[in-house]
């Protein structure tokens, strides 16, 4: 059998395998879950595509799509494909004006729309984009009295492609078989962590490198069950969701909705899944806190297994073999805690966990482990796929290997890879692309270096290594996931540097869990803002700071933090979309506070601008502390 | 739709608690398929009127027409199950139940098996029960409270009793849906999720909703109708842009010095 050197082709060679023998996708609807199997799955590409070509797409062109995930938004992108044309995901989340820069700058001539919520998005921006020929949703939820004739159901385009088909035979094959694997298939729009978003160009070629090479070599089957979770709009959903699939023939099961995920992810107990860094942080000091709350007995449980999975866990990274005995206690405790623990979060049947976005702070790594789920860490950007990961052999601190067929190097202490899933360069960019595309070598711009396994250890950006003006180097980022692990501390930026003489961190207290700490301890609060600035708080946090100084090394220790009196907010700009931070602009934007913690003052009156979510701005005035730890 | 001509009548209701007249000489008619709001003072008798139609009172005098039939003495249960459904300024939920409960205990009034066969649940009475839930699910999906599905009632945050409290008046498939204060206590995002779905309801359904509201900017976007009550009687009637300028109602609201300038 010939390897399928683009999706469409893949998709057609897993229904010619499968047909209607065996489930594609399932999603719940209506409180069922309802299944499609592959030949529903491929039929309505069929349609859909035929009908998109019937209403004018042709080969090359752009479709964009945004919605949350979905049996059709996958369906869209195949059929999008299979036309020939070029797919531009979106986040959900995106707001008009994010949307009209990405479909205009696109030239996208069709967008997928999940909702009414997306439609009028849309129809904000529309007459901005001249090139758009159609909008099509696929959940008519109060869309019922729109007229705006630039609308059209997602029914009524695969009613017109099944008319297609009648009236023009079997055209669908005929360009499944045209696509090659040099053609596009992707334009990703980076969250951008500085400037305007930038469109990475990725061909078939570029993206089913990353799924046949490392997704491929995993040990993977049919059998295996996916949730998909993560937004299309972000590679890893590509590698491992779209074109993860058909590839594997695995079955992808989506959520009802946003706010039901949790227990979708229990009914379905997936075997395989795939959370960002920051969900499986949330993860572990959420069982943290819920134990801390828990009935006397299940903590005593807790507190008598824990070792006992952390003792395991350390052998199996070490490759050690366990004893006769420690097997037997393991089993014991697994009865007892972990399986029940992990059903509790949909984990029981999970062979394989993956984790991604920014580096999980080895704490939690460690803590999850000791639950029984060895972590392997993906490593990858959008330009370049799957850079480096964990295959059987997991390592902490590490990224993995690179998978085979990528070379990697370090360049200047830069992590560049060369490799089929190197992209084509951003769209319209030439200078954007010139400056991370040398000589086909991708340059990641992290800073990085190979231990003596040739796993991928990752510093933290070249950029964002920060100097002390005695020459001592830090890494920012360690810091400020070392202080995530604690359940009180949702989020955290670490200053220092040339104007900095020492290191501070900047908190964001996590307002669920002291919020619960400070009613058992009766210390009343009105807002965040009064919450963070509560003397019982910071004492806390002073505790959850210095233990965080025991694991960090002398010359990089925390000297100052201040618990700041709101939340990062990706609306207002402070976080990228997949929730990194953007250290520049909030160095500029607390400008007063940074000034404060470092001319030694004890407290400062701050005043913020936030940006509501319809739009309105206000002014809060309150005192921040800063506290030193000497 | 069939039910396009829906109409609610009162006439000349009169109710009265002792000696205060909480209802005087009141008439509102409800003419086919609009969006009626009901505003005014506190204490004008907005609810009165909405308790008479469900028959929680029953007026001292005047009659209560739905579609031509006179309700005025029918009790609560009754003008249920004529299409009348109504939800509550203060929330009247089972708190102990799921919201899925909530929902389902709402089809009591619909289902057509006996308690003996829905015990047994076999045959006709499970096909039914299976035909009550989807029903059930769809107003679910529609208010999108699947993530509260199957929540206790009671451990829900206010905003979404509300949206329970709605979605069981929904889920009687009712003919015509009075609701009492929709959006008292929330914020701004519930209130416009709130009226995202008055709407929605009103044009997927196509039935008439009559509205009591104290939020004005609500009303006046999405009313065809309002009705301006003031110690029990009717003071204007018409358009939203009507009732901006009518002086009657700057004067009931604002008070008459105001109204004089």
């Amino acid at each position: 059998m010939t390897e399928s050197d683009t999706l469409p082709k893949l998709l057609k060679q897993a229904y010619e395998k499968y047909k209607d023998k065996k489930v594609a996708m399932r999603r719940k609807d209506l409180g069922i879950w309802n299944e499609y199997t592959w030949k529903d799955y491929y039929e309505n590409v069929k349609y859909f595509s035929l009908g998109l070509v019937s209403l004018g797409l042709k080969p090359a062109k752009k479709v964009a799509i945004i919605g949350d995930n979905d049996v059709e938004y996958y369906v869209a992108e195949y059929a999008a494909q299979a036309a020939g044309g070029v797919v531009v995901p979106l986040y959900s989340d995106a707001g008009h004006a994010e949307i009209e820069f990405t479909v205009g700058h696109s030239e996208s001539t069709f967008v997928l729309a999940h909702d009414q919520e997306q439609v009028d998005k849309l129809l904000k921006v529309q007459n901005a984009l001249p090139n758009l020929r159609k909008i099509i949703y696929w959940d008519p939820k109060g869309l019922w009295n729109y007229e705006e004739p630039i609308l059209i159901s997602w029914e009524e385009v695969l009613r017109q492609g099944r008319k297609y088909e009648e009236e023009h035979g079997e055209v669908f094959e005929e360009n499944i078989a045209k696509g090659k694997g040099d053609d596009l298939a992707l334009i990703l729009y980076t969250s951008g962590t500085t400037g305007v978003p930038k469109g990475a160009m990725l061909t078939h070629e570029n993206l089913l490198f990353s799924t046949k090479s490392y997704l491929g070599a995993q040990g993977l089957t049919e059998e295996d069950e996916y949730f998909s979770y993560m937004s299309p709009a972000w590679m890893t959903e590509q590698i491992y969701g779209i074109a993860g699939g058909p590839y594997l023939g695995m079955t992808t099961n989506f959520a009802e909705e946003a706010g039901t995920v949790k227990e979708d992810v229990r009914e379905i107990g997936p075997t395989i899944i795939f959370y960002g860094s920051r969900l499986w942080e949330s993860t572990a000091s959420t069982i943290q806190v819920k134990i801390a709350d828990t009935a006397a007995i299940k903590r005593f449980i807790y507190r008598l297994c824990l070792p006992i999975g952390q003792k395991m866990f350390k052998l199996n990274i070490e490759s050690k073999e366990a004893s006769f005995f420690w097997k037997a206690v393991y089993k014991l405790a697994w009865v007892a805690l972990f399986e029940p623990l992990l059903d509790k979060l949909g984990l029981s049947k999970v062979r394989i966990a993956y984790t991604g976005g920014t580096v999980l702070s080895p704490e939690s790594f460690s803590f999850i482990g000791a639950l029984g789920l060895g972590l392997r860490q993906v490593y990858g950007s959008t330009e370049a796929g799957v850079i480096a990961g964990h295959r059987d052999y997991i390592k902490p601190h590490t990224l993995g290997e690179p998978p085979p067929g990528a070379d990697v190097k370090i360049k200047n202490g830069e992590i560049v890879v060369k490799s089929p899933g190197v992209f084509q360069g951003y769209y319209k960019n030439p200078e954007e692309t010139a400056k991370v595309l040398k000589d086909g070598w991708f340059h990641t711009g992290d800073a990085g270096f190979f231990d003596e396994d040739v796993h991928l250890i990752f510093m933290d950006r070249v950029s964002e290594l920060l100097k002390l003006p005695d020459g001592e180097r830090f890494a920012p980022q360690f810091i400020e996931s070392t202080l995530r692990f604690s359940p009180y501390i949702k989020d955290a930026m670490i200053l220092g540097g040339k104007d900095k003489p020492y290191i501070s961190a900047v908190i964001i207290i996590d307002y669920e869990n002291i919020g619960k700490w400070a009613e058992d301890h009766k210390v009343v609060y009105t807002t965040f803002t009064d919450l963070s600035q509560k003397a019982e708080v910071c004492d806390l946090i002073q505790k959850e700071v210095e233990k965080t100084n025991e694991s960090l090394p002398s010359t990089a220790k925390v000297k100052k933090f201040v618990n700041l009196h709101k939340e990062f907010d990706p609306d207002e700009a402070e976080l990228t979309r997949t929730r990194k931070l953007r250290r520049g602009f909030m160095e500029d934007k607390y400008r007063e506070l940074v000034d404060a913690i470092y001319s030694n003052k004890k407290d400062l009156t701050a005043e913020a601008y936030v940006r509501y979510r319809d739009g309105r701005t206000g002014k809060i005035t309150t005192s921040v502390n800063i506290k030193s730890l000497d | 739709m069939k039910e396009q001509n829906a109409k609610l009548k009162a006439e000349g209701i009169y109710l009265a608690f002792g000696g205060v007249g909480a209802l005087i000489d009141m008439n509102v008619e409800v003419k086919g398929l609009e969006i009626l709001a009901i505003i005014g003072p506190n204490g004008a008798g907005k609810t009165c009127l909405i308790n008479c139609i469900s028959g929680f009172y029953h007026p001292q005098k005047g009659r209560i027409y739905f579609e031509g039939q006179d309700l005025t003495h029918l009790p609560s249960h009754k003008i249920a199950k004529l299409g009348i459904s109504r939800t509550f300024q203060n929330i009247q939920l089972y708190t102990r139940m799921s919201t899925l409960d909530n929902l389902m205990a709402a089809r009591h009034i619909l289902l057509k098996q006996n308690p003996f066969w829905g015990a047994i649940y076999f045959g006709k009475a499970l096909r039914e029960e299976i035909e009550h839930r989807r029903r059930v699910e769809e107003v679910i999906t529609f208010l999108e409270m699947q993530s509260i599905r199957k929540k206790v009632v009671g451990t829900l945050p206010y905003g979404q009793r509300k949206r329970v409290d709605l979605g069981r008046a929904l889920a009687q498939e009712p003919k015509i849906l009075l609701l009492d204060e929709p959006m008292a206590g929330m914020n701004v995002e519930e209130k416009e999720d709130m009226a995202r779905f008055i709407i929605d309801i009103y044009e997927q359904r196509r039935i008439p909703i009559v509205l009591v509201e104290h939020d004005m900017g609500v009303v006046m976007d999405i009313a065809d109708r309002i009705v301006v009550f003031d110690f029990g009687r009717k003071i204007a009637e018409g358009s939203p842009n009507e009732i901006k300028v009518n002086p009657n109602v700057i004067k009931a609201y604002l008070g008459a010095e105001e109204a004089a300038r």
